[in-house]
């Protein structure tokens, strides 16, 4: 149970009070900050507008003229709320806080390629190095067709982390499973955001000279 | 509540403005009109004050003397303080971070402390101090405006503005006895002014380039809320610089020791000021400096001027592409793009500005009120009248710690909403460590060297145990004014850990404490002279009033009275010598009752003769 520093009405941890919408500064999990229910698949419309309603309720400039106590929960619970809905407005992140919710980390696994990445990625990355050196329009044709094969399997990654999320939200499957299959397809995203923003950085450099 | 002032405390100039009846204004000077308060501030040796055009009158110029030798004319009689522009180059910096070019410009006390300080006669001051009098200034006008008093502000800063910047800015709010509710950047208080009510929801660019500083956000607005998206931005960068450029090629042919006498540098680089806003609307301009027995006539003209100012125009295109690409967004995703500060009035630089975009920039408010306006706005927020609006901003600067090697590990990324907060764990290293020492940097650079040190952090004591065992979780919180603090807690007990704070630069309270009391002693004993000023005054007045009466109307006076009233007389010519003023001021009183006979009987025979004289008259 926690006190309201406004209005002195004791209640349940959340983000701002039942009573009087004043903040808590309570800690709280990035879908409680937000008044969600433990799920991982969000409407990020949704999620703005209940950001934007919560950010008016609890944030310090609402809070200028009142006492002490009130401004710093006012405080906490704002940087709980900025927290908690950059965390959950990228699902690799709500991914990534999901893992660490349940005491896994991807650190270790993402050392290694993926596998089936690894083709692509070693091709695509010598191709880079080689438009370094070569800038003929056939290879800067050759690498922008493949940064197409590169936005393709990001957004079929991005894909089966949305399949994963349902998973979890409607119970199905192992647990165990689910956790290795969500670092899987994080570390494929990770790599594939990387390799991306690579080509890209490469065809600018191209572009400009 | 009481009403909240907004300030744009300015490189060049400064402004404060407050709500009326829902809309921003700027408050004016009452008696010369003005918005603009010049950000000038003069001291004498003696310690005496003035701000803005007063100040600048102040302002040591060049005279060419008879025999040839140029010397520089400031405050009268002999021997001038200091005339300081552009304080806010050096709000927050040490001695050693002063840049090259604004070390040639005033005389400083030593370049080596965690605060520079300008030295002034034997005196000096600190950036916050300065910047102070500046605050001061604008506190007695919106006080004399509003017939009330001010005390709660609202300050803008550039929105790149690091946290000890910031809290220097603070710092002068406080010297100037005001309490700084809220630090807002510019940028994103200017495109408040925009917002209210008049733009419509989408992504904004606010392209901020001032007498010092550049600052480029990229705003999200939505349903009120005002959300900076990415921010970038250079706090040396301005139109100074431009000035700068100008001045040195004015003084290009002249030898290295007239170029660097600071008196010739601060006209050659007012003359460029001049010359460059009068070609924001003429194509070509002649620009003449006086030297002893030596007039510099150039022509200059606007192609001209574009070069010099082109290398630092380019420098803000750069830093907007970087903030355009932290926002994950694209030239053509804005959606309307702002101009804000003086230097934006140049042709050019909305010709660059245009170009980057791609579309006509908005400067439909004046760019060097409009930060001062979305300051009041803003104020208005915190008091509760503007309830339909919030600002989300950002941190400008990645935080983070030093780690093992020296590599600075991130903690709070640059970009992220504020306020907001990171808890990170804390242990020993080795057995019965009692203290942890922790170095919290701001930066992008990889190692800790690179980037700024903000403060070092003693963590403890922590009781004797094995290495690894302890658990300290500390929380980095960075409020809405962009400022860190830090609270630490021992996961084990639930206790709240000691922090021993040392900020890497800037005042520490104490020295705030000392300002403040000094400011007091100071203005007591302005008060003091000015009281023992007029006492002297008014016994120059009565003794030089006797020393003709007793010469003129010797006649009049009785047995031992010329005795007892030039006794009088010498004790307060002796006394008028002393500070003594409490003395002074009896001894006149004194005078002044025992003459009291004599005075009447001297006004009794002037109108007696003043009345034969007129009868004489009447019978001719």
């Amino acid at each position: 149970m926690i006190e309201c520093p406004s209005c002195g009405r004791r209640q349940t941890p959340r983000l701002s009070c039942e009573q009087c919408n004043a903040p808590l500064g309570a800690e709280l999990d990035c879908f409680a900050a937000l008044g969600l229910p433990q799920k991982l698949t969000i409407d990020l419309l949704a999620l703005e507008r209940l950001y934007h309603a919560l950010g008016y309720r609890v944030h310090p400039d609402r809070f200028a003229a009142a006492n002490a106590k009130a401004r710093d929960a006012s405080l906490r619970a704002t940087a709980l709320l900025t927290r908690s809905y950059r965390t959950l407005k990228d699902p690799v992140a709500r991914g990534l806080y999901w893992l660490e919710r349940k005491g896994q980390k991807l650190a270790e696994n993402n050392k290694q390629v993926p596998p089936d990445l690894a083709e692509l990625v070693f091709d695509v990355q010598e191709q880079l190095a080689e438009l370094t050196v070569d800038r003929s329009d056939e290879l800067e044709a050759t690498v922008t067709a493949r940064r197409a094969e590169v936005e393709h399997a990001l957004s079929d990654a991005q894909q089966n982390l949305a399949h994963n999320f349902a998973s979890w939200d409607g119970g199905r499957g192992d647990e165990q499973r689910l956790v290795a299959d969500l670092k899987n397809i994080l570390s494929r995203i990770a790599y594939l955001r990387t390799l991306l923003r690579d080509v890209e950085r490469a065809l600018e450099n191209t572009n400009a000279a | 509540m009481g009403r909240i002032l907004g300030i744009d405390l300015g490189t060049t100039q400064s402004l404060i403005a407050t709500m009326n009846d829902g809309a921003p204004g700027v408050i004016k000077d009452p008696d010369t009109g003005r918005g603009l308060l010049p950000s000038v501030v003069a001291i004498a040796p003696d310690g005496e004050v003035e701000v803005g055009a007063r100040a600048i009158e102040l302002e040591p110029h060049l005279t060419v003397e008879k025999d040839g030798r140029v010397s520089a004319i400031g405050f009268a009689g002999g021997e001038f303080g200091a005339v300081i522009r552009s304080v806010k180059r050096y709000m927050g910096l040490g001695g050693d971070e002063v840049a090259p070019e604004d070390r040639v410009r005033y005389t400083f006390a030593d370049l080596s402390g965690p605060v520079m300080r300008f030295r002034v006669g034997s005196r000096v001051f600190t950036p916050p101090q300065i910047s102070a009098e500046i605050l001061r200034a604008l506190k007695a006008r919106a006080e004399r405006a509003l017939g009330e008093k001010v005390e709660r502000v609202v300050i803008t800063v550039p929105a790149y503005f690091n946290d000890g910047q910031r809290q220097a800015t603070k710092d002068a709010g406080r010297l100037a006895g005001l309490e700084v509710v809220r630090l807002v950047n510019e940028p994103t208080a200017a495109s408040l002014a925009y917002g209210l009510g008049k733009m419509a929801e989408g992504i904004v660019a606010v392209y901020d380039f001032g007498g010092g500083t550049f600052d480029i956000s990229i705003l999200s607005i939505k349903e009120g809320i005002f959300e900076v998206l990415a921010t970038n931005g250079d706090t040396h960068l301005g139109g100074d610089d431009i000035d700068r450029a100008v001045a040195d090629w004015l003084l290009a042919e002249l030898p290295e020791s007239v170029k660097t006498d600071r008196h010739v540098w601060n006209s050659a680089r007012i003359v460029a000021e001049d010359a460059k806003q009068r070609l924001s609307d003429i194509a070509e301009t002649e620009v003449v400096i006086e030297l002893p027995g030596h007039t510099i006539r150039k022509s200059l003209s606007r192609a001209a001027l574009e070069k010099f100012a082109e290398p630092l125009i380019t420098r803000t295109i750069k830093r907007s592409e970087m903030a355009l690409s932290d926002a994950k967004l694209k030239p053509a995703a804005i959606d309307a793009v702002v101009l804000v500060g003086g230097s934006t009035r140049m042709p050019y630089v909305r010709d660059q500005v245009r170009a980057l975009f791609g579309r006509p920039p908005l400067c439909s408010i004046d760019p060097e009120e409009v930060v001062a306006l979305g300051a009041a706005v803003q104020a208005g927020v915190l008091m509760g009248t503007q309830g339909d609006l919030l600002l989300l901003d950002v941190v400008p600067l990645s935080l983070g710690i030093e780690t093992m090697g020296g590599v600075m590990e991130r903690l709070i990324h640059r970009n992220t909403t504020i306020p907001t907060s990171i808890a990170e764990n804390f242990t020993t290293a080795v057995d019965n460590q009692t203290h942890v020492d922790i170095h919290v940097l701001q930066g992008e650079r990889e190692l800790a060297k690179d980037c700024r040190s903000l403060a070092r952090f003693k963590l403890g004591p922590i009781e004797p145990q094995p290495a690894g065992l302890p658990r300290i979780e500390v929380t980095f919180l960075i409020d809405a004014n962009g400022i860190l603090s830090v609270t630490a807690r021992d996961e084990r007990t639930g206790r709240e850990h000691s922090i021993d704070v040392k900020p890497s630069y800037g005042l520490t309270d104490d020295e705030i404490e000392r300002m403040l009391e000094e400011a007091i002693d100071l203005g007591d004993q302005d008060l003091e002279q000015r009281l023992l000023i007029t006492a002297r005054n008014d016994a120059e007045q009565i003794l030089g009033a006797l020393h003709k009466q007793l010469g003129e109307w010797a006649s009049l006076l009785e047995g031992g009275e010329r005795e007892r009233i030039e006794e009088g007389v010498e004790r307060l010519e002796r006394a008028r010598n002393e500070a003594d003023r409490e003395l002074i001021a009896t001894l006149v009183e004194e005078l002044n009752e025992l003459t009291t006979p004599f005075a009447e009987r001297i006004m009794d025979r002037a109108i007696k003769d003043a009345l034969e004289k007129k009868s004489v008259d009447d019978l001719s």
